[in-house]
């Protein structure tokens, strides 16, 4: 909500400077989005009231005039002005020579067709106060030439932009900032003027609330005789600082005491209305109204509704309808000063995303006791700016409950904030921002009704208040666990292991066309479901940067995946990769995550869509291969892992073992066997035939050629024996040797090389 | 071979049928397809519109047989090669072919945050937790305090899979869990994705990051929040950091309040990261509101307790300067390389 200050300091007497105030605020009650000075930007003394001694026709222009204002210097100016709205003996509005206006231009004596001209003769639009640029301002006679004009129009004005919480509607008024002001500065709220005017008439309102809900308050105000026309100065003024456009006087006084108090209003041209009566219900099946905006809105069952006799005239706090509206023919206007349910008019502004100035205030909350002030302020600025006749009053009111009083602890106070703050400074503030004490408690102001209602929310008032004293400390700890777990610390020693292979992280989306998981309301067609595996984000980071040419693309990613469980899905962590290389790098990568983590995989031929049918290999927690060639551009490396599974399989703990002090016997071992039989069986079977005397075995050669025959390899193994008690013999190792030949020839036919 | 317009398109799907490889399939096109097919000169010399008209439709006829066929057969020649190129899976990846892997790689921003921020809470003594993202409301809204009608609870602003499960919108539910599980002494962060209905754009992703805070104890004060936060901010962003506290209002705290770091950027006079304030916003905080103690069935005044959140992404882009989110989830290996 944009504050021009001077309206603030009307309402509330106190001493700060700006910059302290929005330090204050800032702290203790609302976001302030900043300040804003609005006006004549430079030397406001250059502004002054002037008496036109002389205006006659430019002798060189037809349609200028050549005036003599007197400033209350000793000498008259002489003033080019292009306006004929007024003559000899009128009060204006003079910029002298030196003078900055609002838009940037600093006046000079300088000659308009031949005539010197000593400044200017202001229109509203020219000092920022008004739109209007068909005349100059005319003052009010009284003035006396040479009065500041800072003294008789807000020249300049400066804005706080503040944003209030959700939790104080109490903010979005003026009035409201400036009691919360009053009570951080220890200054003084000025009452609000509770004078009504004269009654001139007694005619019957006809106000009808048939939901009581959704409208616990209604004050309906008849005046007669109304002339619509322009608001004052001051007060198009004040809305345009604000920003709020300025339409008719009456229109702009709606406008004016909503900002003032917070209590939105609206006004009906009464003669629209059908038998002169105002019906508060929900609307009807199929019923429609032509809102302020020109739309024409379908009304569902559960919005509320102002009605005539007959129709629908204004969706309730949200937007008034076209028909009624106020116009400058109207002359006889219902003033609508009412209290509107916030969560059905939420649901109204939201469904038809209809959202105003006023919905907003009613959404989150509008104290009810406003409506019979706001109804006061407004009939007072009718009367007065134009001319009305206020001649019938209505007021229908629900029971509205009764203030809640609680307890405070001022100890509880002290306890949660970690500052002593003595009882009676804890009361001081309540008592400042409206809270009455009794020896009940406090009764809560009916402005923080919705959002006071427990001990701890005046703790809460307190704190504001205090939040720079409190100190800053550390919890007083009798117990520590800072720890990662287990699985945590593995986490950390794969990423850290496929960063070291070579593997950047990407962070990919959790979202892909297709899932078990599926959003009933996707966010795009790719965006649709929870990913069940990590490789397809990681496909298309591939093939982004392959796009913009970078090379030796490797990227790996540690996510969940999201799977059908029972009540809830079954969330997996995942750990998957891409490398631009082939099969090879894939399967180096996946071997560094098993070695690190000592699980020892069992490698088996699979075949899935995405991966080469020759180069894909299955283990237990996952898979490795190189992608099919369909899928991306050249060959491509990857693999994915389930990572709750790795790191169940991994060992809680090292199973040490004592380093021999016997020397191994190291052999090298080629064997010509089927090309059918994998590698791994080989050297399960070559392990299992040596028993514990066989150290270390693996295959360290792979050849095809003449040599071997067709559909036949040669495979070499490297093996070590040794002993942790003694030195082997030559003549162990070569039995050692002897039952590896013997096996691997009986299971596989395999045939040692010479 | 004869020009018979009665049996020129049945010849031509019969001698693609005997094709079997893409060249041969490639010739069957040549032959009747090409620019000195029978058809081809047929439409050449054509004279009246339905000879055209019913000429024009053979050869998309036979072109789609064609491209058909040539499809499988290129798939089955594929399957072909890729089953030559069979290799051993079981075997050691240094015999698999030349591993080219050389660079080293780099951990993520959001990672590398992630692991600072666990480092520092691990020296806080807090441990940490991740809970699960698909939600009930359950424990994503009501035990933390959201009133019915509150906008977040709106699909329009909430990712939900089902009437009462939501992909969580912060990473407090996991807070909840471990408040069910277990009695205070509790000091925990939990870190993780977190979901909204976001438009992607410059500035938002529906997919984010955020590390949260719980600790509750007997005798935890806002003072205690304050401190430990000025902390965490002078580990994160340098140690002539001060932080300042605005009041403002979560479901979830009572009393809440803003954290403020001032601007290591321009030191407090004031530039575009810190919109000209010198002090730049770093999420919520607040005091443990005394409804959750009852929601997971403990005396609202045994223990008191304070909570934070802040984002992961926003850490990274204030510590490296990185404009925008997108950087976070494009994958640019030329923007990842530089971490
Ligand atoms: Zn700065």
């Amino acid at each position: 909500m944009k504050v021009p200050l001077s309206w603030l300091r009307e309402y509330a007497r106190f001493d700060a400077t700006t910059e302290q105030l929005m330090h204050a605020l800032s702290i203790s009650s609302a976001e302030v989005n900043g300040v804003e000075r609005l006006g004549v930007p430079g030397d406001i003394s250059l502004f002054k009231v002037g008496v036109v001694l002389e205006a006659e026709k430019h002798p060189n222009a037809d349609r200028l005039q050549l005036t003599k204002v007197d400033v209350g210097e000793a000498k008259p100016y002489q003033i080019v002005c292009g306006a004929w709205n007024f003559g000899v003996g009128a009060k204006v509005a003079v910029a002298l020579p030196g003078a900055t206006l609002p838009n940037g231009l600093t006046l000079e004596r300088r000659k308009l067709r031949g005539e010197v001209s000593e400044g200017m003769i202001l229109a509203e639009d020219e000092v920022d106060l008004g739109s209007d640029h068909d005349g100059i301002m005319v003052l009010d006679d009284a003035l006396t030439p040479g009065t500041p004009l800072a003294d008789v129009l807000p020249l300049v004005e400066e804005v706080l932009d503040i944003e209030a919480t959700g939790n104080r509607p109490d903010l979005l008024s003026v009035y409201g900032i400036a009691r919360e002001v009053a009570a951080l500065f220890d200054g003084e709220l000025v009452p609000l003027d509770a004078t009504e005017p004269a009654h001139t008439g007694d005619e019957p309102v006809d106000v009808r609330v048939e939901d009581e809900d959704g409208c616990p308050r209604y004050v309906g105000r008849l005046f007669r005789d109304v002339s619509v026309g322009e608001s004052p100065i001051w007060l198009k003024a004040r809305l345009r600082f604000a920003g709020v456009r300025a339409i008719s006087n009456v229109v702009d006084v709606t406008n004016y005491v909503m900002l003032a108090l917070g209590s939105p209003l609206h006004v009906f041209d009464f003669e629209t209305l059908h038998g002169g009566r105002i019906v508060v219900r929900r609307a009807k099946k199929g019923e429609e109204l032509r809102t302020l905006d020109g739309a024409v809105r379908k009304l569902d069952r559960s919005d509320l509704l102002i009605a005539d006799g007959e129709r629908a005239i204004a969706l309730a706090g949200v937007m008034g309808g076209e028909e009624t509206e106020v116009s400058e023919t109207t002359s006889s206007v219902l003033l609508e000063a009412a209290n509107f349910e916030p969560i059905s008019l939420l649901r109204t502004s939201e469904r038809l995303a209809l959202r105003t100035e006023g919905s907003n205030r009613w959404e989150k909350g509008v104290d009810p006791h406003l409506a019979g002030p706001a109804a006061t302020m407004a009939t007072r600025l009718i009367v007065e700016l134009a001319g009305a006749r206020w001649t019938g009053h209505a007021d229908v009111q629900a029971t509205l409950p009764e203030p809640s009083v609680i307890q405070l602890r001022p100890e509880r106070t002290s306890a949660v904030l970690g500052l002593e703050v003595p009882a009676g400074d804890q009361s001081a503030i309540l008592a400042k921002l409206g809270f009455e004490q009794s020896n009940a408690g406090f009764r809560v102001p009916t402005w923080r009704a919705r959002d006071v209602t427990r001990e701890i929310d005046l703790v809460e008032e307190v704190a504001r208040f205090k939040m720079e004293e409190i100190p800053f400390t550390l919890p007083q700890r009798d117990a520590m666990f800072g720890r990662l777990t287990r699985w945590q610390r593995l986490r950390r020693l794969v990423e850290d292991v496929l960063t070291g292979c070579g593997f950047s992280e990407a962070y990919t989306s959790t979202f892909v066309a297709e899932g078990d998981l599926r959003l009933p309301e996707p966010l795009s067609l790719e965006a649709a479901a929870l990913r069940t595996s990590l490789i397809g984000s990681l496909v298309d980071a591939a093939r982004h940067n392959v796009s913009v040419g970078t090379a030796e693309v490797a990227l790996f990613e540690i996510a969940r995946t999201y799977h059908t469980g029972r009540e809830l899905p079954d969330e997996r962590w995942h750990v998957a990769g891409i490398v631009d290389g082939g099969f090879a790098d894939a399967k180096w990568a996946v071997e560094q995550l098993y070695t690190a983590l000592k699980v020892h995989p069992a490698y088996e031929r699979t075949s899935e869509p995405h991966l080469h049918p020759g180069k894909s290999a299955s283990t237990a927690e996952g898979w490795v291969g190189e992608l099919h060639p369909s899928l991306l551009e050249g060959q491509w490396g990857a693999f994915e892992l389930d990572l709750d599974a790795l790191v169940a399989a991994a060992p809680e703990a090292v199973e040490f073992e004592e380093v021999s002090s016997y020397p191994e016997v190291r052999q090298d071992l080629a064997f010509v066997v089927d090309d059918a039989v994998p590698a791994a069986e080989l050297l399960a079977a070559l392990r299992e035939a040596a028993g514990p005397e066989l150290r270390s075995a693996a295959v360290f050669d792979e050849y095809r050629g003449e040599q071997t025959g067709a559909g036949k390899r040669s495979l070499a193994f490297r093996v070590a024996f040794g002993s942790p008690e003694r030195t082997l013999t030559d003549d162990e190792a070569t039995e050692l040797r002897g039952r590896i030949v013997q096996a691997l020839a009986d299971r596989f036919g395999a045939v040692l090389r010479a | 071979m004869e020009w018979d317009p009665e049996t020129y398109e049945r010849d031509a799907v019969a001698a693609l049928e005997r094709a079997s490889t893409s060249e041969e399939v490639e010739s069957v096109s040549v032959s009747f397809l090409g620019r000195r097919s029978y058809l081809k000169q047929a439409l050449r010399e054509v004279r009246d519109r339905e000879t055209g008209m019913r000429l024009n439709a053979m050869r998309e006829a036979i072109e789609g047989a064609v491209a058909e066929k040539l499809a499988k057969v290129q798939a089955d020649e594929l399957a072909r090669k890729l089953a030559e190129e069979r290799l051993d899976v079981t075997l050691p990846a240094e015999l698999l072919g030349p591993v080219r892997l050389r660079r080293r790689g780099s951990l993520h921003p959001s990672t590398q945050v992630r692991r600072d921020v666990e480092d520092i809470f691990l020296g806080l003594g807090y441990e940490i937790v991740d809970g699960r993202e698909v939600e009930t409301t359950r424990y994503n809204f009501d035990a933390l305090g959201f009133p019915d009608w509150h906008p977040s609870r709106s699909p329009r602003a909430t990712l939900y899979l089902g009437d009462d499960t939501v992909l969580r919108t912060e990473t407090s539910p996991a807070q909840i869990h471990k408040m069910e599980s277990t009695r205070p002494p509790i000091y925990i962060i939990s870190i993780g994705r977190v979901y909204r209905r976001d438009t992607i754009d410059a500035t938002h992703f529906p997919v984010f990051h955020q590390f949260e805070g719980l600790a509750i104890d007997k005798g935890i004060t806002m003072a205690d929040l304050k401190g430990t936060l000025l902390y965490v901010m002078r580990q994160l962003y340098g140690p002539e950091r001060e932080v300042r506290f605005r009041t403002h209002y979560f479901p979830f705290t009572e009393p809440s309040m803003e954290p403020d770091v001032s601007c290591f950027v321009c030191g407090g006079a004031g530039c575009p990261v810190c919109k000209h304030s010198g002090w730049i916003e770093m999420g919520g905080s607040g005091m443990v509101d005394p409804y959750l103690y009852e929601f997971v069935g403990w005396g609202p005044e045994e223990y008191t307790g304070f909570a934070f959140g802040m984002g992961i992404e926003r850490t990274a882009q204030l510590r490296y300067g990185i404009p925008g989110i997108r950087p976070f989830w494009d994958n640019d290996l030329r923007f990842l390389r530089q971490f």
